[in-house]
């Protein structure tokens, strides 16, 4: 059946800022907010727009990812005529077909599955960024515009603009200019990597790139300053609402902490919900001893010790005397009794010993940062990680 | 388990559960902040793989057709078989839709239960809180060769219940109706593993003689004609919810670090129709101790010995003691509440005090604005 507008969400980066924890697994499939893995929010806000067919490409590390996402029922993805799709990389007849070698090409190698649903336009999502978003107006205002490529921009500051791809445009809001990470911008609006494409035009264009042999096939670097340069119609969409880049520990952690406030983003919102596939566990126990201040905890977690100022995912312990400051720790996490975890990430299972030190408050150098567990590893009992350490899977601490 | 059928009991509801039922059956009850009472008859069958499901229905029971839906939490959404609600009327003229014992509520629905193409029918009440081991339990059955096996707890809850005294041979060697307090044998949770071929005997005898109870009519026949009866010893925690008192304890035993992980075993997770939300928040100057907390609370207050469902409201200098909260409940700030069990959708204006007894709580009905 012809579809209006269909997505494609591009889940195949390799994370690598996220070291540790995408040691494993692909990065939106990394836990965020308590309830939620990443890529809960791009789908969610498919769902909620409308938009019921979702092709997911991955390639990095996909087995976590593709059993989280299933038929797609939690998003109520799981339609008679459309649905989510895992789209892995492929080979063709005599071999043909290869990695994913950027995120044009992802598209490129996908263009058949895209025929199938004959659609009007496309849009284009990433897998790592935290907003609530309804794709069904950027669609209107793409159509209204008859915009050939409509990108979703956000102001920012100029000092963050000279690290981001930045528009200028015209009095319309019609792209005048673009730019990859400027050194001197000439505007404060960036892309939010959500593009929405006149699928014809979008084809031609990956097809033309794909001969390019200069191209990196990407959609920044390339697909939008050659429609731009042959003189398309490409829309800027304003967005004002909460958006976060979640790629790196830094941004990932902040964006945890904002949790805290919900004025700044309301995930409790029943005419916008956020969906997410999560285990069923009693509810969250709290012990005798237990203090729990400016924090959110979620179901399955048992809390002997203290919490404070932190995201506590399902089914994390923490016990007697142990203490959790300004931390984010994912599901199934153990902090031991009397070990102390303050301004840290810990990972998936991982497990804090007795008495260990995971992290320290910012102390004003530069050296300082978030330290980070990864999943599925075990602190010895009294070990010390000092801030900005990062501990994979495998080392001995 | 492709042998086994299960049949659950989700009609009935004591008076004493008062204002608690006033809508709704025993086994939609919501219990643990998270949970409905029939998931524990639910999950049990699921996890020892029995898919095949009735659940007999008589009254008030919009609740509990909302809550099972199609099955599909417990993996009981089939292509063939799966979970299948029973209301009344299953046999037009048989009687008038209000079932008065177990034996007419299983002919009121005779058809479904002669169509039954498994061996063995697995019965047990939506109103019970056990983790059961069906597995074992079903193994024993066929093991012993016996048509019945009883499925019976070495806990006495507070409440008037049949027990099953063994004989020598382990099997049943008396029955002991209605006894309350400590006393021989072992408690009946009125769950049972019976052959089909047996079950619909016993139903056929007892439309011929217009008898209609389970326990003083079939069984106590079946064992007076000399019928052997084996028995299966659940050890892990049960208790009936008969009564406003023992929804009250079953909710406080959850406290219990030993029982909660008795009862909520990962290895035989209790499941339930999952419900959108965010984590709990716990404001700047909340206090909580001792306590149980569904997903999606905001805890500005202090709560101690409590236990929240989801989407509780707990304002700024509400102080909560030994209450129960039901969904969707929002406590307004500076309110006391000492041994309250709130249904859901309640709002209590800032300052209310209320207080019950440990040995009567004091109940507010679904939807209280006080």
């Amino acid at each position: 059946m012809k579809k209006s507008c269909i997505a494609m969400l591009l889940a195949g980066g390799q994370g690598s800022r996220l070291y540790a924890l995408t040691q494993d697994v692909a990065k939106p499939s990394v836990p965020f907010g308590g309830k939620y893995r990443i890529i809960d929010f791009p789908l969610s806000n498919c769902a909620n727009s409308g938009i019921d067919t979702v092709g997911v490409l991955t390639q990095y590390r996909p087995l976590k990812l593709n059993s989280y996402i299933g038929n797609g029922q939690p998003w109520d993805l799981d339609v008679s005529d459309g649905g989510v799709y895992i789209l892995p990389p492929y080979l063709g007849a005599h071999e043909q077909g290869s990695w994913f070698s950027g995120t044009a090409n992802a598209i490129y190698q996908n263009i058949a599955f895209i025929e199938m649903y004959d659609p009007d336009n496309v849009l284009i999502l990433s897998g790592d960024h935290i907003y609530k978003m309804d794709y069904a107006e950027m669609l209107r205002v793409h159509l209204e515009n008859e915009a050939a490529c409509t990108i979703a921009v956000q102001q920012v500051s100029l000092a963050e603009a000279t690290r981001m791809g930045i528009m200028s445009v015209d009095d319309r809001d019609f792209i005048t200019e673009f730019e990859e990470k400027p050194k001197q911008p000439k505007s404060d609006l960036a892309s939010m990597g959500i593009y929405i494409f006149n699928w014809k035009k979008l084809r031609a264009a990956l097809i033309e790139d794909e001969n390019d042999p200069n191209s990196s096939k990407d959609f920044g670097k390339n697909i939008i300053p050659k429609m731009l340069a042959a003189g398309e119609r490409m829309l800027a969409y304003r967005f004002k609402g909460y958006w976060r880049d979640v790629g790196t520990i830094t941004s990932l952690w902040d964006a945890n902490m904002d949790m805290l406030s919900p004025e700044l983003i309301n995930l409790y919102d029943p005419s916008w919900p956020i969906s997410s596939r999560s285990p069923v566990c009693p509810p969250h126990y709290v012990g005798t001893d237990a203090k729990i201040v400016h924090s959110i905890v979620t179901e399955g977690c048992e809390i002997y010790g203290s919490v404070e100022n932190s995201v506590l995912s399902s089914s994390v312990k923490v016990g007697k005397g142990a203490s959790v400051l300004y931390s984010v720790l994912m599901p199934g996490a153990v902090v031991e009794d009397g070990a102390v975890v303050e301004y840290a990430i810990v990972g998936e299972n991982t497990v804090i010993g007795k008495g260990a030190h995971i992290g320290a408050a910012p102390d004003g150098t530069d050296g300082w940062g978030v330290a980070t567990c990864g999943p599925d590893i075990t602190i010895r009992e009294g070990a010390v990680v000092p801030a900005s350490a990062m501990i994979y899977n495998g080392e001995e601490v | 388990m492709k042998d086994f059928h299960g049949i659950i009991f989700a009609y009935s509801a004591s008076p004493e559960l008062r204002e608690l039922v006033s809508h709704r059956t025993a086994a939609s009850m919501p219990i643990f902040g998270r949970y409905r009472v029939i998931d524990f008859a639910l999950s049990s069958l699921m996890n020892a793989g029995i898919h095949d499901v009735g659940v007999i229905m008589q009254r008030d029971y919009q609740s509990l057709m909302d809550h099972v839906r199609n099955g599909k939490s417990w993996d009981m959404s089939r292509k063939d078989g799966g979970v299948r609600l029973l209301p009344p009327f299953g046999m037009p003229g048989y009687h008038s839709g209000n079932y008065f014992g177990t034996m007419e509520a299983l002919n009121g629905v005779g058809d479904y239960i002669r169509d039954i193409p498994q061996k063995y029918v697995v019965l047990l009440l939506g109103s019970m809180c056990a983790n059961l081991d069906l597995t074992a339990a079903g193994e024993q059955h066929i093991r012993s060769g016996l048509p019945i096996t009883a499925i019976c707890s070495d806990k006495t809850p507070a409440a008037p219940q049949h027990r099953y005294v063994p004989g020598p041979d382990g099997t049943v060697g008396r029955v002991l109706f209605y006894r309350e307090g400590e006393c021989e044998g072992y408690t009946s949770t009125e769950g049972y593993i019976i052959d089909k071929e047996l079950l619909v005997k016993m139903m056929d005898e007892c439309a011929a003689r217009n008898l209609y109870r389970f326990h003083r009519d079939a069984i106590a026949e079946y064992l007076a004609k000399g019928g052997r009866m084996g028995i299966y010893l659940h050890k892990g925690y049960y208790m009936p919810i008969r009564s406003v008192d023992l929804y009250y304890r079953a909710n406080r035993d959850m406290l219990d670090p030993d029982k909660r992980h008795d009862l909520f075993t990962p290895a035989r997770p209790v499941r339930t129709r999952h419900h959108e939300g965010v984590s709990t928040y716990y404001g700047e100057d909340a206090v909580s101790i001792n306590s149980l907390v569904g997903d999606n609370c905001r805890i500005l207050g202090k709560i101690e010995n409590c236990v929240l469902s989801t989407e509780v409201v707990v304002e700024e200098g509400a102080c909560l003691k030994d209450c129960v909260i039901m969904r969707h409940t929002t406590i307004g700030a500076g309110a006391q509440l000492e041994y309250v069990i709130a249904d859901k959708d309640c709002t209590l204006a800032p300052d209310t005090v209320l207080k019950g007894n440990e040995k009567l709580p004091l109940v507010i009905p679904k939807g209280s604005h006080i």
